[in-house]
């Protein structure tokens, strides 16, 4: 037997504290409430009702219909945009590939709802683009719509592809189609009977993260896709759990209905992805090909259009938007009053700020540091106890985030809470650990992962105890994947929407809830400002973040 | 007559001048090894030939036929060439099982399937691993892996099969297992090929001509034997050490190695210039007069004592020790002058 000791008994009950009520409990009590509808006035009566419920409920074809045409048809669209950028990247001897690449995480910066919202500036009734070309009427009711949405869905997740695409481009060994080309092969064959299977794994990989975010996404549909007849399941939870009458029962069963659909495409995905080889760790020389001038051209117009309609577009028409007092038949006025009225003491705006970044701070802090212990605690854990606390872990990821806002509801809201969590701040905040948690997780486990076990056997070996092996040598090893961590958990709660709108307390306001509120009061100008700041503060966290860890790596 | 030829052959590779004009012919039915050091353009070389890369000057003939004239702006691509090759690192597609590794090339060429079957079981049966067919390559060990990676080659019957360091990814007595191994297979299927390594033992066994590269060149081609026994330059007899490189001169009646010592004229050597002698043509003695030297290492080898001394300030030669020399003891050294050889300095390349 190893004498490895590992985190032991201490850390598993850790974690399982942990995770439990950042995961599993709030889950729990989702599942049963949909079992049983009395669960929270203390009654186990009518078991089962809210599926019987649901199951007559009018239009429930069309909603799961709906909700899975749009995140699939979204993954085929970021595919057919993602996959050849990502080629570009890795295969060909593009110039200015730096700048391409960062033409792909521009998109990946800005909320969905954000991007849907400049669109909608741009495509509506006499919005940009009727006031400068004039939108003809067909378009602007096909993207009003089911295209509109599924466009402005795939635009936001293409970069992730794209980027994805590249690794798995580069992670191929040239050697292999080599062997096949020597073999009489030609390219074609070479790319459908070696090329594509092989990148198969990491394609679908990055699809399902498109289609599980898209099939959970309230915001784009709620501002885009309202004026079209198209239910779609985030929304009618939402809708079940917020307006009169409130409907919690059948709230539950369409969400673990919802997470059915989750779990069944992560499931398939994972078995379709079994057999990816992960070896690689030979390094080896990619022949890049020249593709001349016309083709240089032409991959720079795929770059520049796809950059254009991602980033170039909506930004213009925010800040547009955010800077115009009127526009007249002669042209518009300017002014920075919007941004004024956004930082005035007392004013919604700048409370709704200071919200977000408390809220922000503290989460992105919390989950990189629970989720580093975390990571360790479960890579070090042997048997069972390690699957357990692997699917606790990676559940919240994998389901929708309305889900866990509803399971959250009902978790705090029970009788037997004696503390009263849910309507004050800290729900929010328990909120946004719940639904980030396994991204930090995520990031440790691949760093701990890369970790050789013999560090921390050498140091016990020299006696070190259980909190000083954490601290002086894992600790160090996983403070690289923790910063990325942070950053990433900083960006996203900044911008987190339906959390945030089912959770809040009466009278408090995030950002993104005062972006979307002002929005649907018609005070665009303001909603575009608050986008507009937003963008920019997380931008420039992005910036500071990566040339601090440029000087550190330069230093060593 | 020859199927193979290259001439002048000449690649560039961003601002390096990786081959700089190689002549190599290849027989029917005969195995050429291309032995050099790291980094000396041997895998170019057979990329070169595969297809993979192309020529910047020279030529590139199968028989008759124009593999690549880059003067003509010819050029076969390399799946119509009807070679083979074995790589390093295998490449086997981790995708497909040991036998559909294997029936790849034999689908592309059409073939029916109980013909495919048959010669997919043949080519496994060769390397003697028919019972792991349906096996994916992840789960087979290097030496397996490298198995099926010659069997897929061989069941194609290509024309000409490459070898790119095929066991230098293995252990020691697996290397020596497969070289083994693979000797017999060409001998037995005939097959023409062209192997690679940087292994003197591996090239002097497969080889049945050998050409030696340094830096882009190549600087002796010929029989194993004839490589060493008559080294062309300074390059080829110490390339691996194989043998002392000395600087000489005859005078007064002597020829004479300095700080070492002197050995009768030999007539048909010029007055001056580079001389060679091998290892194992040199022993040490302790007694007698003339203990000009000091022995710095004396290594048991198993078959024999490799033996390390200095002379003078700091000439150094290699030779055969005994047992119970230890670092320190003076020593000389015995040898016989017949077993000298000539290096001509008008062979080497500047
Ligand atoms: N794409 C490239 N661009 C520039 N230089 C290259 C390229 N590929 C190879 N070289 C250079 O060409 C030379 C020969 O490379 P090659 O791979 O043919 O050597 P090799 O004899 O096979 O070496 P090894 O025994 O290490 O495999 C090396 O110096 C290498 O640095
Ligand atoms: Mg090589």
């Amino acid at each position: 037997m190893s004498p490895h000791r590992g985190p032991g008994r201490f850390g598993v009950i850790t974690a399982f504290l942990l995770l439990g009520t950042a995961a599993g409990y709030p889950l729990t009590v989702l599942c049963l409430q949909a079992v049983f509808p009395h669960l929270l006035s203390g009654g186990f009566g009518e078991i089962f009702q809210p599926f019987t419920e649901m199951i007559h409920t009018e239009g429930l074809g069309q909603l799961m219909g709906n909700s899975l045409a749009w995140a699939g048809a979204t993954t085929l669209l970021a595919w057919m945009l993602g996959i050849p950028c990502g080629w570009f990247l890795a295969r060909t001897r593009l110039p200015g590939k730096g700048l391409a690449r960062l033409t792909l995480l521009a998109p990946v910066m800005t909320p969905p709802y954000v991007g849907a919202l400049c669109y909608i500036l741009i495509f509506q009734t006499r919005g940009f683009g009727d006031r400068i070309l004039g939108i003809p009427e067909p378009i602007r009711e096909a993207f009003f719509g089911f295209g509109g949405i599924t466009l402005v869905m795939a635009l936001s997740s293409f970069g992730y592809v794209a980027l994805a695409a590249e690794t798995a481009f580069c992670a191929l060994p040239p050697r292999l189609g080599d062997a096949a080309r020597q073999l009489g092969a030609t390219r074609r064959t070479v790319a459908y009977r070696v090329v594509f299977p092989l990148l198969l794994p990491a394609i679908l990989n990055a699809g399902i993260l498109v289609f599980l975010d898209t099939l959970s996404n309230f915001g784009v549909p709620a501002v885009l896709g309202t004026r079209a007849d198209l239910p779609l399941l985030p929304a009618e939870i939402f809708r079940l759990v917020t307006s009169w009458p409130l409907n919690l029962p059948l709230a539950t069963a369409l969400s673990s209905l919802l997470c059915l659909f989750a779990l069944a495409s992560v499931a398939a995905t994972r078995r379709l992805t079994r057999e990816a080889n992960g070896k690689g760790e030979r390094v080896f020389q990619i022949r890049r090909i020249s593709l001349g001038l016309w083709g240089n051209v032409w991959a720079w117009l795929w770059f520049g259009l796809l950059f254009i309609c991602s980033t170039g577009l909506p930004y213009t028409a925010m800040l547009c938007m955010s800077l115009i007092e009127n526009w007249q038949e002669s042209g518009p006025t300017w002014t920075f009053n919007h941004y004024n009225a956004l930082f005035r003491a007392g004013s919604g705006g700048r409370d709704a700020l200071t919200n977000s970044l408390r809220l922000s701070l503290g989460a992105a802090t919390l989950c990189a540091g629970a989720g580093g212990y975390l990571a360790y605690v479960i890579s070090r854990t042997r048997s069972h106890t390690r699957h357990l606390l692997d699917a606790l872990g990676t559940l919240p990821r994998v389901l929708p985030k309305i889900i866990l806002a509803v399971g959250l509801i009902l978790a705090w809201n029970a009788p037997w809470i004696p503390l009263r969590i849910y309507g004050t701040p800290a729900m929010l905040l328990l909120a946004y650990i719940s639904i980030y948690i396994s991204d930090a997780l995520n990031f440790g486990a691949a760093s701990m992962s890369r970790m050789n076990q013999g560090l921390e056997t050498a140091a016990e070996s020299l006696g070190a105890g259980r909190l000083r092996v954490f601290i002086q040598v894992v600790l160090p090893h996983l403070a690289p994947a923790l910063g990325a961590a942070w950053l990433m958990t900083f960006i996203v709660c900044m911008r987190e929407l339906v959390a945030s709108l089912l959770l809040l307390p009466p009278g408090m306001q995030t950002t993104a809830t005062f972006v979307f509120n002002q929005f649907e009061q018609g005070d665009l100008a303001a909603a575009m400002a608050m986008a507009t700041v937003t963008i920019g503060l997380t931008t420039v966290v992005l910036i500071l973040f990566q040339s601090i860890s440029f000087f550190r790596t330069k230093d060593s | 007559m020859s199927t193979l030829q290259i001439q002048a052959a000449e690649v560039r590779l961003g601002n390096t001048r990786v081959l700089r004009g190689i002549d190599l012919n290849v027989a029917p039915q005969t195995c050429t090894a291309l032995l050099g050091p790291s980094g000396c353009g041997k895998t170019t070389l057979l990329n070169v030939i595969a297809g993979a890369v192309a020529l910047d000057k020279g030529s590139l003939y199968w028989g008759e036929q124009v593999l690549d004239l880059p003067a003509e702006k010819k050029f076969l691509p390399m799946n119509q060439r009807g070679f083979a090759m074995v790589f390093q690192d295998f490449s086997l597609w981790p995708h497909m099982t040991v036998a559909e590794n294997v029936a790849f090339g034999l689908k592309i060429r059409k073939l029916n399937r109980s013909d495919r079957e048959t010669k997919v079981k043949d080519a496994l049966q060769k390397v003697r691993m028919e019972k792991l067919a349906s096996r994916k390559p992840a789960s087979l060990s290097g030496g397996q892996q490298q198995r099926v990676s010659i069997a897929r080659a061989l069941a194609v019957q290509p024309k000409l099969l490459l070898f790119d360091e095929p066991l230098s990814a293995l252990d020691a007595k697996l290397r020596e297992e497969l070289k083994a191994e693979l000797k017999l297979l060409l001998l037995e299927t005939g097959q023409t090929a062209v192997y690679v390594t940087h292994d003197q033992a591996e090239a002097y066994t497969l080889g049945d001509q050998v050409a030696l590269m340094n830096a882009g060149r190549v600087e002796q081609i010929g029989a194993p034997e004839r490589i060493y026994h008559h080294p062309r330059n300074a390059y080829v007899a110490g390339f691996l050490g194989a043998a002392n490189v000395l600087p000489y001169r005859q005078q007064n009646g002597r020829l004479e190695i300095e700080d070492i010592g002197h050995w009768p004229v030999r007539k048909d050597f010029p007055e001056s210039g580079l001389c060679f002698l091998r290892r194992e043509d040199v022993h040490f003695e302790t007694v007698g007069e003339h203990l000009n030297g000091t022995c710095l290492i004396n290594q048991f080898l198993g078959s024999h004592y490799a033996l390390e001394a200095r002379f003078g300030l700091s000439q150094i030669l290699h030779g055969h020790g005994k047992p119970g020399l230890k670092p320190g003891t003076p020593v000389r050294a015995v040898c016989d002058v017949h077993k000298f050889g000539f290096l001509s300095p008008e062979n080497s390349y500047v």
